[in-house]
């Protein structure tokens, strides 16, 4: 009852937070003049100069601030978003098209990310001063300075470029050709899974071939948070009082190390874990763009460059809900591993 | 019990630390935390360690189970626990064992509590978890063979197909995994045997032979693939839920025996649910589920209302009478030292000031330290202001030198500045560790301060 | 802490005792012996002194960068100087040491003065967040109520957008250049350093200190700036030295998705975003191009790694939960 309780608590408050993220967003589409606000509103691509002022009357985009807010809100809530010029396309479909390519590097890279971030934090702090630790600092750290974009540069210029394996784009022509022909069936727009379900496994491996240096590059830089995160609070855990109590127990080393002590220490890891998908999505838009995989981060960095309004507008609005619900997950996480939290 | 025999029983070593060093090296420097502190608790009394905050107690029980966590590391010295086995009294060298052998002891023959309960218990596993911890530790075999009895009892009874099939694996599994165990325990105290054995013994080749025996003993436990593999399975590795359900019930007996209302209750709980006095009661249970010999309380009764220590000083007490042998009490309240102990150490900045039976010290305090402490407590028959000591417990990077005790003495002399003062026995059973009570010439221990 | 064997054994540093060896006659101030304390801690660390040698380096080459690669037109420092508009990079030769970019542009030219724009964007970006904080801060954590709940919703939503998304967002929305990333980061870093400066003083305001100061009649700003700021910035400053290097990735990363400076500006990650056309060199030697890809990120890359480890050192020394660690 009481969790039940908290969770409704947590989603009225999401939804205060995302009307404020609606708000910003619309802020910062009105620091725009109305000539590059029309195309949210437009669904066809050409817009010419003489058909801009009729547009703009049409729109209202010179009527007070909150009027065009709530008739922005309206499209945003029917699903409406304007036609994206990046895309070609209504920004709904240029989402459906980018997205998967996205979703398929969180789901190789986001948990792998997690795994080396958590283990390489625990071997740190569980071996404190020790060469193990060391190592795991100074990846960290370099982590932590690297640009993603320059580390994505060296790995291209020296795997792909000297070495000539693991190349840059999403797939070869040939498995374009598959994917693209009339009997592969579009299940999810995951290449991954639609591979194999169309038992195609040449396009599965060429994916996965593609994916193998982003993935590589995303996993250093990302993982370098984690990891000190789990550091800082392991070492915090292994200081505490239980764990001598464990000792005393007759406990071995393994044991407090990977029962009483990090069951402890993912606490405050989960609590960052928006801040941590916050940094992700950063990494994966310049992964993506340095890579070449046409996702949500390459759609952002091109419509950005293209002032392509509407694209950027609900991509920005879009990762904020992802974010906010993250969030909410995470708190609900937290509820359950944290047996004190369900007291509030 | 005759008098004979409780007399012989209280002669008989439990735990011996002779000289005993333990550091802490922090960023400031190395903390002489402990500066050859020798007591000895022995067979069948209540043993009480006295002095302010910082003075060693907690350092000096942490080394008698070798968990000084790092920075701290026992420097040098002797500890020696006294086992009955057969009747015959072993001594084990603490200082001289694997880990793995300490880890066998901790929780088994040596057991702790500690001070503030809340933060001794892990705040994210129930209290059956955390309790149940002791027996998966110690009496693993005992629980799987009382888990496949009842295991065997409902296969005759006849279960339904899938539930019988699901019961006869875990038959299988744990018949298999107490096999295993039953194996480790015998190999094991066969090497515990031939160490033993060369207890005691300088020889280049025993050295090297008891140096090899430690290091088979920690690798002595071979994990077996086909559990291991089981445990890693998803939903197979359920099979193990088994035995923490007659662990639980362990438990609740446990609970129930040290006077917890409510057990089937309390298992399930996590410690922030429970009082203070019950959390302290859980920590009790958690350090008597293997029934130690030695039960060493960490001042078990500080931040705890009067009532509630009372109670707990009370259970203390009773299972010392029922079910443990030896208890080393640590505190810095007189008041339960003069209610519970035998015989008593007053500790003073790393340093042994004072050791007697409770009654002698009370009555007859040597070390001007001890003076000056029983000076403090309120008496029933008090006129005037409490006396207070001056200053207070030296730093311990940079200890005074000599007697740590000189800054504060009101009967400092210029050799005390100059050198440590040797334990000296003033009487039978009354050893003092001071100048002003110089020792008999021929068993003077002259030692300077390291 | 709780831990009996951390307060046993850790002497109290603030109140030396007063011991008859010869040693410590009077205490000195609790805060002059805090700092030799810092200090000497601070020093004692190679990681430290690595990320001092580093930071000093950069900025001797920001101070001298007049002297070491003398500009053109010294009323435009920040344009690259180039030589034809020949579009391959050229290798490192005599006249230029470390090669040239896309469009002839000196490497060199641009690495050295490329140091003065990324300190530019660290401080100004630092310095006016900490204001920010400063100010908003105290007024959140201090007065509380509503304008502590309205300040602190605000934040909420400046978190809930992944910085760089919302950093392209303001970009294009006022404009690309280097100035409106130095905004645009402004804009967005803002709230951390109200959120850290809140908690801090939400903890501290409840101290029997500060409450003497309100019974005694001081007013609102004496309270805030000689009892609960002191004792409270640390923390602040903190996050500020180790925000440096993450500001400065930032704008670079922003400069090296376009959003940034112009072709020819000395700024690193705009050099950086024209490697990405030169990354994999002509048969036979593909590693021709190295000098375009390798020496702006690797100045980038030790220009944030030495604020990093500035930063976690000021963080082990003067946060005091670690510090004594």
């Amino acid at each position: 009852m009481n969790l039940l309780n908290y969770i409704l608590r947590r989603i009225l408050l999401m939804l205060v937070v995302l009307f404020g993220v609606s708000l910003m967003v619309f802020t910062i589409m009105m620091l725009l003049p109305p000539g590059m606000r029309v195309a949210v509103y437009v669904h066809n691509e050409k817009i010419t100069p003489d058909q801009l002022e009729t547009l703009i009357d049409r729109y209202g985009l010179e009527d007070p601030a909150p009027i065009q807010y709530c008739r922005w809100m309206g499209n945003v809530l029917q699903g409406d978003f304007g036609y994206s010029v990046t895309a070609s396309a209504p920004v709904t479909q240029g989402f459906s098209r980018y997205f998967p390519i996205t979703f398929e590097l969180m789901l190789i890279a986001g948990p792998l990310t997690v795994m080396v971030g958590i283990l390489l934090g625990t071997i740190g702090a569980v071996h404190k001063d020790k060469p193990a630790d060391h190592f795991t600092r100074v990846f960290a750290i370099v982590g932590y300075s690297l640009p993603t974009f320059w580390l994505g540069l060296l790995l291209l210029m020296l795997v792909y470029g000297y070495f000539g394996i693991f190349p840059p784009g999403y797939l070869s022509d040939a498995g374009k050709n598959i994917i693209f022909s009339e009997g592969f069936t579009n299940y999810t727009g995951i290449i991954l899974v639609d591979g194999i379900l169309n038992w195609e496994w040449g396009v599965v491996l060429d994916d996965l071939y593609h994916l193998v240096l982003p993935s590589v590059s995303f996993v250093i830089l990302a993982s370098a948070l984690i990891l000190r995160l789990t550091r800082s609070s392991m070492l915090e855990a292994l200081g505490q009082d239980y764990i001598r109590t464990a000792l005393a127990k007759g406990a071995d080393r393994r044991t407090i190390n990977k029962v009483h002590a990090r069951r402890n220490a993912l606490i405050p890891v989960v609590t960052v874990a928006g801040l941590l998908f916050a940094q992700m999505m950063a990494g994966l838009v310049v992964t993506e763009t340095i890579f070449n995989r046409p996702g949500i981060g390459q759609w952002i960095v091109r419509a950005a460059l293209q002032l392509d309004v509407p694209a950027i507008m609900f991509n920005v609005l879009f990762l904020g809900v992802v974010f906010v619900t993250v969030n909410l997950i995470v708190d609900i996480i937290y509820a359950y591993i944290d047996p004190r939290i369900r007291l509030y | 019990m005759s008098a004979q025999t409780d007399s012989t029983i209280r002669t008989d070593p439990m735990i011996e630390t002779r000289d005993l060093y333990t550091n802490f090296y922090t960023f400031e420097g190395a903390v002489k935390a402990l500066n050859g502190v020798s007591v000895k608790v022995r067979r069948g009394e209540t043993y009480g360690l006295v002095g302010e905050s910082g003075c060693g107690k907690s350092v000096t029980v942490r080394s008698m189970m070798r968990i000084v966590q790092a920075p701290g590391k026992i420097e040098d010295g002797e500890i020696r626990l006294f086992l009955s086995d057969d009747h015959k009294q072993k001594a084990i060298d603490i200082l001289d064992r694997s880990e793995a052998y300490m880890r066998s002891i901790r929780g088994n023959e040596i057991s702790m509590i500690f001070q503030e309960a809340s933060a001794s218990l892990n705040p994210v596993f129930t209290i059956g978890f955390q309790v149940g911890e002791s027996f998966i530790f110690h009496r693993k075999a005992e629980m799987i063979e009382k888990t496949n009895e009842a295991l065997t009892a409902e296969l005759e009874r006849g279960a339904p197909a899938p539930v019988s099939w699901w019961k006869r694996m875990q038959h299988a599994l744990f018949t298999r995994e107490h096999a295993l165990l039953l194996h480790y325990r015998t190999r094991v105290a066969e090497i515990d045997r031939q160490i033993d054995e060369l207890e005691g013994a300088e020889d280049p080749a025993s050295l090297r032979r008891k140096k090899s025996l430690k290091a088979r003993r920690e690798r002595e436990w071979k994990p077996d693939l086909v559990l291991s593999l089981v445990k890693r399975v998803p939903f197979l590795k359920r099979y193990q839920k088994r035995i923490h359900k007659t662990i639980r019930g362990e438990v609740i007996t446990l609970l129930e025996s040290l006077g917890v209302p409510n057990p089937q209750n309390v298992v399930d709980r996590y410690p922030h649910e429970l009082s203070g006095g019950m959390q302290q009661r859980i920590v009790i249970a958690m350090a008597l589920a293997c029934h130690p010999t030695l039960l060493i309380a960490d001042e078990p009764t500080s931040n705890l209302d009067v009532t509630i220590q009372a109670q707990i000083i009370d259970l203390i007490r009773r299972l010392k009478e029922t079910s443990i042998a030896s208890v080393l009490f640590i505190t810095h309240d007189l008041g339960v030292v003069a209610e519970m102990c035998d015989r008593v150490t007053v500790m003073y900045a790393g340093d042994t000031a004072e050791t007697a039976e409770v009654a002698e010290l009370f009555r007859n305090p040597l070390h001007p330290y001890t003076q000056a402490l029983l000076d403090s407590v309120p008496k029933e028959e008090q006129e005037g202001e409490l006396a207070t000591i001056p200053g207070t417990v030296p730093n311990l990077v940079n200890p005074p030198t000599g007697c740590r005790f000189h800054p504060r003495c009101p009967h400092a002399m210029e050799i005390c500045k100059r050198q440590k003062p040797p334990v000296t026995e003033y009487a039978p059973g009354h050893s003092v560790s001071c100048h002003l009570y110089p020792a008999p010439a021929d068993n003077a221990k002259e030692s300077t301060d390291g | 802490m709780s831990d009996s064997h951390k307060t046993e054994i850790v002497p109290d540093h603030t109140t030396k005792v007063l011991t008859d060896d010869a040693g410590f006659e009077v205490a000195a101030h609790p805060r002059v012996q805090e700092f030799i304390f810092s200090a000497k801690r601070f020093l004692s660390n190679p990681l430290s002194i690595i990320g001092l040698i580093i930071i000093l380096g950069f900025a001797l080459v920001a101070i001298f960068a007049p002297v070491l690669a003398p500009p053109e037109n010294p009323e435009n420092p920040y344009r690259i100087p180039h030589a034809g508009w020949a579009v391959e990079p050229q290798a490192p030769s005599e006249e230029n040491i470390l090669g040239t970019m896309e469009q002839q542009y000196d490497v060199y030219y641009g690495l050295i003065w490329g140091t003065r724009s990324a300190f530019r964007i660290g401080f100004f970006v630092v310095l006016a967040n900490l204001a920010m904080g400063l100010v908003l801060g105290s007024v959140a954590g201090y007065f509380g109520g509503l304008i502590d709940e309205v300040i602190m919703r605000i934040t909420d939503m400046f978190y809930s957008i992944p910085f760089l998304v919302m950093a392209m967002a303001l970009v294009v929305a006022i404009g690309r250049g280097l100035n409106s990333i130095i905004i645009t980061l402004i804009v967005i870093q803002w709230t951390t350093y109200v959120r850290v400066l809140r908690g801090e003083i939400l903890t501290v305001r409840e101290n029997d200190y500060v409450q003497a100061a309100r019974a005694s009649g001081a007013s609102h700003l004496r309270i805030i700036t000689t009892h609960i700021l002191p004792n409270s910035i640390y923390s602040v400053l903190i996050v500020a030295s180790m925000n440096i290097g993450v500001t400065v990735l930032a704008a670079a990363t922003l400069s090296f998705l376009g959003l940034g400076a112009e072709i020819g500006y000395a700024d690193w990650g705009q050099m950086a975003n024209t490697a990405r056309n030169w990354i994999v060199g002509p048969p036979g030697n593909r590693l021709a191009y190295w000098h375009v890809v390798m020496i702006p990120g690797a100045a980038i890359s030790l220009f944030v790694l030495g604020w990093n480890l500035l930063g976690d050192a000021a963080r082990d020394v003067f946060d005091p939960k670690m510090r004594r660690k």
